[in-house]
C-alpha cells in the first residue's frame, strides 16, 4: 500500500495549499476580501485542486502503466507526483493578485472534473466492447455468421456441430420483456401517480420505500418464487383448463413476476418526478375546473414524460438483463413460438449458461456467449437511439 | 397542453342546478374515483407482492438464527491429542482432525452409557456420536492447540448438533421423512426429545451465523455468513463512494454543461445502452481490465466494488438526469439573475433541489449492486471463502453470492441458511433505504 | 465540489493499492461446480489442520476454471482447475501459448449420475434403451425416422407404469449432459438395435447415425436444467410422476424426497459405481500449475491432502459425501509427490 501514503501526502498538500491560498489572497487585497475579484475561498480551492488534480493524475496513470516500466520502484510514480504537484502549487500560488479571476480557474478545474465523470461511461463502453470483440472474432471464424444471425435453431452439443441460430433467444428475449413491461409500466405508473398526487404524507411514507425494498431483494427469491408458485398456478388454472400448455415454466411466468420486480423501477423514478412537476401547472389547471385524475392525465403526466420515458427505459434495460428469473422462470430450452405459456430462454440467460459450463473453453460453444453479447448490446444501441428519438421529439419544456 | 376549456357541447343546459349533478359532472367524478382506486390497486398489488415475498422469506429463515447446541463432557486424553507428551502446542498440531474423532465418540459413548442408565433410557451409545456436527472435531482441536495446560481433563463442551437433528427440533424434519433419510434415523430423533428434556440440548440464538464464516456442504449447522457480510459492506462502500459522485457529476455535466450536440448525443444514447447490458457482461469487462490488464487481485472486494460501480452508474445516471431535468428553469434563471455563475446556480441552488431524486436513484442502483451475483462470478467471487478478509484486496463474497452458493447446496438445511441470508440481505437494504429516506425528507419540496 | 473531490481521492487509493497488493497467501481454485462440494470440504479440513489459510474455491463450470487456469502464470491467476471432464487438447494448446506449460492432471475419484424420481412415484428399473425410446427427438419406424411418439413410459416399455414422459436432464452446458447422452442415451440407441436401423436408414453414415441417437426431443418431455441439482429438485417435485437426473451424492443427501431408480438392473451406489457395474458415471480431476508450486504456500501440501487416505479414501470425509474414490488412488498419490505432469510420465 506504499502508493496510498503518497495519495495522504497529496491531500495535505491540497489542504495547506487551501489554508495559504486563503491567506495570500487576503493578504494581496489588504485584509479586505471585497477588494478581490472572486469569494475569498475560491482563492484558495484554485491552489488545493491545481497541486490535487496534477499530482492524482500522474499517480493514476503511473498506477495503469508504470508498474510495468519500473517493476519494485513503485515509490518513483509517487515521488513524481509529489514534486509535479508541488510545481502546480508554487504556480497556482504564485498567481495569486486582487485582480486574479480565481472563481474562473476553480469553475474550469470542476468542470473538467465533470467532463472526466461522463466519460467513465465512454470508457465503460469501449472496454467492453473491446473485451468481446476479440473472442467474437475467434467465434466467428469457427462458426458462419449467417447460421448465427439468420439459424432458427439453438442446439449446442459437446462433440461440435452445434446450432447456434440466436434467433429463438432473440425471440425469447423480447418475449418476456414485452410482458414484464406489460405489467410494470401501468401498475408501476399508477402506484406513482397515487403516491404523488393523493396519498397522504403517512402512507406515502410507509408504500413508497416498501415498493423500492422490492428492487432490492435478490432475484433469486423472484425465481423461486415462479418456479414454486406462480408457475404451477398459471399450469393448474389458467393454461392447463383453456389447453395451451402444460408446462409450468413459460414466458408469462417469467414474465409475471419480472414485472412486479419491476414496479419499483418505473414507481419510484416517476413518482419523483411527477412530484417535481410545478405545482403552478396542477393550479392553472384546477382553476379551469378540471378534475385531478383530468389534471393529470392531460397535464401532469404529459409534463413528466421525458422522465417517465426514462423509467420505463431503466426497466426495459433490467427485462433484458435479467438472468435468474428466467432461468428459474421460464426455462433454459430455446425454442421460437407465440404460445406464451411455453418454455423458452433469453440470450442473457444463454451467455451466463454457456460461459458457465463445462465445455471446451476455446469452442464455439462457449465463445458463442461473446457474439451474444456484443449482439444483444448492438440491439440496445439501437432501441435506445430510437428511444432518444422518441423523447427528442415529444418533450415539452414546461414553466 | 391539453386544451381543456374546448368542450362546449358539455356544458350544462338551462334545468341544471348548482345542487343536483349533470349527468356529466357524474361521470366525470365518477372517472375521478376509479381513477383513484387503479392508483390504490397499484400500491397494494406491490405492496402485496412484498408481503407475500417478505413472508415466505421470513417463515423460512428467521429459524436460522437460532441453532441446536449439545452439551457434552470430553475427556482430552494426552494419549491421543498429544502423543509427544510435551504439551508442545506444534507438536500437538500433527493430529489432525481426524484424529479427534475417536475421542469424541469415546466420550459420548461413555456418556451415553450414563444418560441410559438414568434419565434417558432410549439413547444407545451409536446414536449420541451420530448426532454432533462434524465441525466439532475442529472446535475441540482450535481448544486444545489453544489451552495445552488442560489436556487430561474432562472438559465441557457445547458443540453443534447435526442439522438434521436442528432441523427436526425446529420442526422441519418429520419421523416419517427421516425413516427414509440415509443421514438420520428415528431412534436418534427420540434420543434427541429426551436430551431436550433433561436440558443436555437446547436451541439458542446463533450469532455465528451472522459474523462466522461459511463452511464446506457436509456441515450445514455450522455455515454463517460472516466473510460475506463483509465483503457486502466493503463493496457497497466503494460503490457508494466511487459511483455517487461520478454518477452526479456526469449527470451535472450532461444535463446543465454540455452543449447539446452530436457529442452529448452519443454519450446519453450510450449511458441507456449501458443500463441494459447483461450485468455479467460487466464481469467480463472486469475480468479483462481490472484482472487481466491492470493486475489487481482476483476475488477481492475492491475488483468486485470497481465492477458493481460501472453496472451502477448507468442507474444513477438515468435517476439524476431525469431528476436535474424536473428543476424548474426558473431556479437557476433566478440564481443566474442575482449575479451567480452557472457553477453557482448549479450546485448552490439546482442540485440541492434535485436531491430526492438522485437519493432515489442512489437507492435504486446500490439496492441492484447490492442483489448482483452475475458479475461477480468471472472475477472469482462466487467461491467458498471461509478466511475474513483484512482489507479490499483479500477474497471476499457478497451476501448475494452467499445466497446463491446457499441454494445450490444438497443439504436440504442450507434452505434455511440461504433464507436467513436473504434476511440479513434485506435488512441491509433496509437500512440504506432508512438512511435515503431520512435525507430524503430533508431536501423533497414542492413548488 | 466536496464529493467531487472525494471520489476523485478514493478513486486515486483504489487505484494507487493496485500496484502495491501483497504478495498472495492463499491458493486459489476455480472450475466445476460438481467438484466444488468436495474442493470445499477439503479445503476447509485444510485451513483447519495444516495452518494454512483456507484456500478460495470458486464455482463457475469447468470450462471457466481452465480458461482462468490458462490465462498465464503470476499472482493474479488460479493455481488450480477443478474439472468434471478432463482437459482437452485444445486447452493444453491455449495454455502453453499462455506459458502454462506444467500441467498436473489429478484424478480424485468418480462422480454417479443417478435416474429418481419422488417417493411416492412408482418404481423403476431402466436400461438405456428404455431412455432412449423415451427421449430421443426421433426414431426410426419401418425404415424411416419418425418424430417419437411415445408419451407415456408404458408405450416404451409395457411393463412400466402408464405415467406421462416428463424427464428434467442436465442443460447443454453441463458435462453431466454429456455423460447422459453417450452412456445413456447412445448406449441405448445401440443396445435397443435402433442404432443399426438407423444406418440402414441414412445409409451407413456413422457419424451421423450417431448425432440422430442423441438427438433429444424438445416437445416439452424432455425439460433441460441449465441450473444445479436443487432446481431438478424443485422441478420434480412440481410435476408428477417426472423424473430428474442427479450426483449421487445429490441423492445421498436427498434420501427422503427422491428415491432412484436401477439402471440395467443396478441401482446406484458407491460400491455399484467403483466396480463398474452400474454403467453411468464419470471421473473428476483437479488440475495443478506447477510452476506455482514453491510461490504460492501450501499450494502442494493442498494437493497432498486432497488425495491422501484420510480425506480422499473409501472411509474419509468425501466417500462419506457420495464421492466414489478411486481404486487407483496409491498411484495418484504417488503422482502428486513426484510432481509428474503431463505428458512427461504416463
Amino acid at each position: 500500500m506504499a502508493l496510498s501514503y503518497f495519495v495522504i501526502l497529496l491531500l495535505a498538500l491540497s489542504a495547506a495549499g487551501y489554508v495559504m491560498g486563503r491567506r495570500k489572497a487576503l493578504a494581496a487585497a489588504g485584509g479586505d476580501s471585497r477588494g478581490l475579484h472572486s469569494l475569498l475561498s475560491f482563492y484558495g480551492w484554485n491552489v488545493a485542486l491545481a497541486a490535487f488534480l496534477t499530482g492524482i493524475v500522474i499517480l493514476a496513470l503511473w498506477a495503469l502503466f508504470g508498474s510495468t516500466l519500473a517493476g519494485s520502484m513503485s515509490w518513483l510514480g509517487g515521488v513524481a507526483a509529489l514534486v509535479a504537484a508541488a510545481g502546480a502549487f508554487a504556480v497556482a500560488y504564485g498567481a495569486i493578485a486582487p485582480d486574479y479571476r480565481a472563481r474562473n480557474s476553480v469553475e474550469a478545474k470542476v468542470k473538467g472534473i465533470l467532463i472526466f465523470c461522463s466519460s467513465v461511461a465512454i470508457l465503460t463502453t469501449l472496454g467492453i466492447v473491446l473485451s468481446m470483440l476479440f473472442e467474437t472474432g475467434h467465434f466467428f471464424s469457427q462458426y458462419s455468421w449467417s447460421h448465427f444471425f439468420f439459424g432458427t435453431e439453438w442446439t449446442p452439443r459437446f462433440s461440435g456441430n452445434s446450432e447456434l441460430g440466436m434467433l429463438p433467444l432473440l425471440w425469447g428475449t423480447l418475449y418476456v420483456s414485452l410482458i414484464a413491461l406489460c405489467v410494470s409500466v401501468p401498475i408501476g405508473l399508477f402506484a406513482a401517480i397515487y403516491l404523488s398526487e393523493y396519498a397522504t404524507p403517512g402512507i406515502r411514507a410507509v408504500a413508497k420505500p416498501a415498493i423500492e425494498v422490492l428492487a432490492g431483494i435478490p432475484t433469486i427469491v423472484y425465481g423461486l418464487f415462479a418456479l414454486i408458485t406462480v408457475g404451477p398456478l398459471l399450469r393448474d388454472y389458467f393454461a392447463g383448463p383453456l389447453g395451451i400448455g402444460d408446462s409450468s415454466r413459460s414466458v408469462m411466468t417469467a414474465g409475471l413476476v419480472m414485472g412486479i420486480m419491476l414496479i419499483p423501477f418505473v414507481s419510484s423514478l416517476s413518482d419523483d418526478i411527477i412530484n417535481a412537476v410545478p405545482q403552478s401547472l396542477r393550479d392553472g389547471s384546477y382553476g379551469l375546473g378540471a378534475t385531478r385524475s383530468e389534471t393529470i392525465k392531460q397535464v401532469v403526466v404529459p409534463a413528466a414524460l421525458p422522465g417517465i420515458v426514462g423509467a420505463v427505459l431503466l426497466a426495459a434495460s433490467r427485462a433484458i438483463g435479467e438472468t435468474m428469473i428466467v432461468v428459474l422462470g421460464a426455462g433454459a430450452a430455446a425454442q421460437l413460438s407465440l404460445n406464451p405459456f411455453d418454455a423458452m430462454t433469453t440470450i442473457t440467460v444463454k451467455i451466463v449458461s454457456q460461459l458457465t459450463g463445462d465445455t471446451d473453453f476455446a469452442s464455439p460453444e462457449t465463445l458463442v456467449a461473446f457474439a451474444l453479447g456484443i449482439t444483444l448490446f448492438v440491439l440496445t444501441l439501437c432501441l435506445n437511439i430510437l428511444a432518444l428519438y422518441i423523447v427528442r421529439k415529444y418533450r415539452e419544456q414546461y414553466e | 397542453m391539453a386544451d381543456i376549456s374546448a368542450s362546449p357541447e358539455g356544458l350544462p343546459g338551462a334545468k341544471s342546478s348548482l345542487y343536483a349533478q349533470s349527468d356529466r359532472t357524474r361521470r366525470r367524478n365518477a372517472a375521478e374515483t376509479r381513477f383513484k382506486y387503479y392508483g390504490m390497486g397499484a400500491v397494494a398489488i406491490g405492496v402485496i407482492a412484498l408481503v407475500c415475498l417478505l413472508t415466505s422469506i421470513l417463515s423460512n429463515g428467521l429459524s436460522s438464527f437460532q441453532q441446536t447446541f449439545l452439551r457434552v463432557e470430553i475427556f482430552l486424553d494426552p494419549a491421543v491429542v498429544d502423543p509427544q507428551g510435551n504439551r508442545d502446542p506444534e507438536e500437538m498440531a500433527k493430529v489432525f482432525t481426524f484424529g479427534y474423532q475417536p475421542l469424541i465418540k469415546g466420550s459420548l459413548e461413555a456418556q451415553a452409557q450414563e444418560l441410559a442408565a438414568g434419565p434417558a433410557p432410549e439413547i444407545t451409545p451409536q446414536l449420541l456420536a451420530g448426532m454432533v456436527s462434524s465441525a466439532a472435531p475442529a472446535d475441540l482441536r482450535d481448544f486444545v492447540l489453544a489451552n495445552p495446560d488442560r489436556v487430561g481433563e474432562t472438559v465441557e463442551f457445547n458443540f453443534l448438533a447435526n442439522a438434521r437433528i436442528d432441523q427436526y427440533l425446529k420442526g422441519r424434519v418429520t419421523r416419517e421423512s427421516a425413516a427414509l433419510d440415509s443421514r438420520v434415523d428415528v431412534a436418534q430423533l427420540n434420543a434427541a426429545d429426551e436430551l431436550v428434556a433433561i436440558g443436555q440440548m437446547q436451541k439458542r440464538f446463533n450469532w455465528d451465523f451472522i459474523f462466522g464464516p461459511d463452511a464446506s456442504e457436509n456441515r450445514p449447522e455450522a455455515a454463517g455468513i460472516g466473510v460475506a457480510l463483509i465483503g457486502s459492506a466493503y463493496m457497497m462502500l466503494i460503490v457508494l463512494v466511487i459511483a455517487v459522485p461520478i454518477g452526479v457529476g456526469a449527470s451535472i455535466y450532461l444535463e446543465e454543461f454540455a452543449k447539446k450536440n452530436w457529442l452529448t448525443d452519443i454519450i446519453e444514447v450510450n449511458i441507456s445502452n449501458l443500463a441494459a447490458v447483461p450485468s455479467i457482461v460487466f464481469g467480463i469487462l472486469g475480468l479483462a481490465v481490472f484482472i487481466n490488464f491492470m493486475h489487481l487481485p482476483i476475488s477481492s472486494p475492491l475488483v468486485g466494488g470497481l465492477v458493481l460501480t460501472l453496472m451502477t452508474l448507468p442507474t444513477i445516471i438515468i435517476a439524476t438526469r431525469a431528476a436535474l431535468k424536473s428543476i424548474p428553469p426558473s431556479i437557476r434563471d433566478a440564481a443566474l439573475g442575482v449575479g451567480a455563475s452557472k457553477m453557482q446556480a448549479v450546485f448552490h441552488h439546482v442540485l440541492p433541489l434535485a436531491m430526492p431524486g438522485i437519493l432515489t436513484g442512489t437507492i435504486i442502483g446500490l439496492a441492484q449492486a447490492l442483489g448482483e451475483t452475475a458479475p461477480l462470478l468471472l472475477i472469482g467471487m462466487v467461491a467458498f471463502v471461509r478466511e475474513y478478509p483484512d482489507s479490499i484486496l483479500d477474497p471476499a463474497v457478497g451476501l448475494p453470492v452467499q445466497v446463491y452458493n446457499f441454494t445450490n447446496r444438497a443439504d436440504p438445511a442450507f434452505v434455511e441458511r440461504a433464507s436467513g441470508a436473504i434476511i440479513v440481505l434485506l435488512v441491509f437494504l433496509v437500512i440504506m433505504n432508512l438512511v435515503a429516506i431520512i435525507l430524503r425528507r430533508r431536501f423533497e419540496r414542492r413548488w | 465540489m466536496k464529493t467531487v473531490k472525494l471520489s476523485a481521492s478514493v478513486l486515486a487509493i483504489a487505484a494507487v493499492s493496485a500496484t502495491a497488493a501483497a504478495a498472495r497467501d492463499t491458493v486459489q481454485i476455480a472450475g466445476s461446480s460438481t467438484v466444488l462440494p468436495y474442493a470445499s470440504i477439503v479445503a476447509e479440513a485444510f485451513g483447519e489442520n495444516m495452518g494454512f489459510p483456507t484456500p478460495v474455491v470458486q464455482s463457475g463450470g469447468s470450462s471457466a476454471g481452465l480458461k482462468q487456469f490458462c490465462e498465464g502464470v503470476g499472482e493474479n491467476t488460479i493455481d488450480i482447475a477443478n474439472a468434471s471432464r478432463a482437459i482437452r487438447e485444445k486447452e493444453i494448446k491455449t495454455c502453453a501459448d499462455n506459458g502454462v506449460t506444467e500441467i498436473m492432471e489429478v484424478r480424485i475419484g468418480y462422480d454417479g449420475i443417478v435416474f429418481a424420481n419422488e417417493i411416492a412415484d412408482p418404481e423403476f428399473a431402466f436400461t438405456p434403451a428404455d431412455w432412449y425410446k423415451a427421449l430421443a427427438a426421433e426414431l426410426p419406424v419401418d425404415g424411416a425416422m419418425v418424430a417419437n411418439p411415445n408419451a407415456s413410459w408404458s408405450e416404451v416399455n409395457p411393463d412400466f407404469a402408464d405415467i406421462a414422459i416428463k424427464a428434467f436432464i442436465p442443460g447443454t452446458k453441463h458435462g453431466t449432459r454429456e455423460v447422459f447422452e453417450e452412456k445413456v442415451i447412445l448406449a441405448g440407441c445401440e443396445e435397443s438395435g435402433a442404432m443399426e436401423a438407423i444406418l440402414g436408414i441414412n445409409g451407413g453414415d456413422e457419424d451421423a447415425a450417431e448425432e440422430a441417437c442423441m438427438n433429444i426431443r424438445t416437445d416439452g418431455a424432455s425439460i433441460d436444467i441449465d441450473g444445479d441439482y436443487t432446481e431438478t429438485l424443485t422441478s420434480i417435485q412440481g410435476e408428477e410422476g417426472a423424473f430428474g437426473v442427479f450426483g449421487l451424492a445429490f441423492y445421498e443427501n436427498n434420501t427422503n424426497i427422491i428415491k432412484v431408480a436401477t439402471m440395467s438392473g443396478v441401482a446406484p451406489s458407491t460400491e455399484t459405481i467403483a466396480s463398474g457395474e452400474y454403467p453411468v458415471s464419470r471421473p473428476l480431476f483437479f488440475y495443478v500449475k506447477k510452476q506455482h508450486i514453491g510461490e504460492i504456500p501450501g499450494l502442494k501440501e493442498y494437493a497432498e491432502f486432497f488425495v491422501s487416505d484420510m480425506v480422499a479414501g473409501p472411509d474419509g470425509p468425501l466417500a462419506a459425501y457420495g464421492l466414489v474414490s478411486d481404486p487407483e488412488l496409491a498411484a495418484t498419490q504417488q503422482q502428486v509427490a513426484d510432481e509428474v505432469t503431463m505428458g512427461s510420465g504416463s
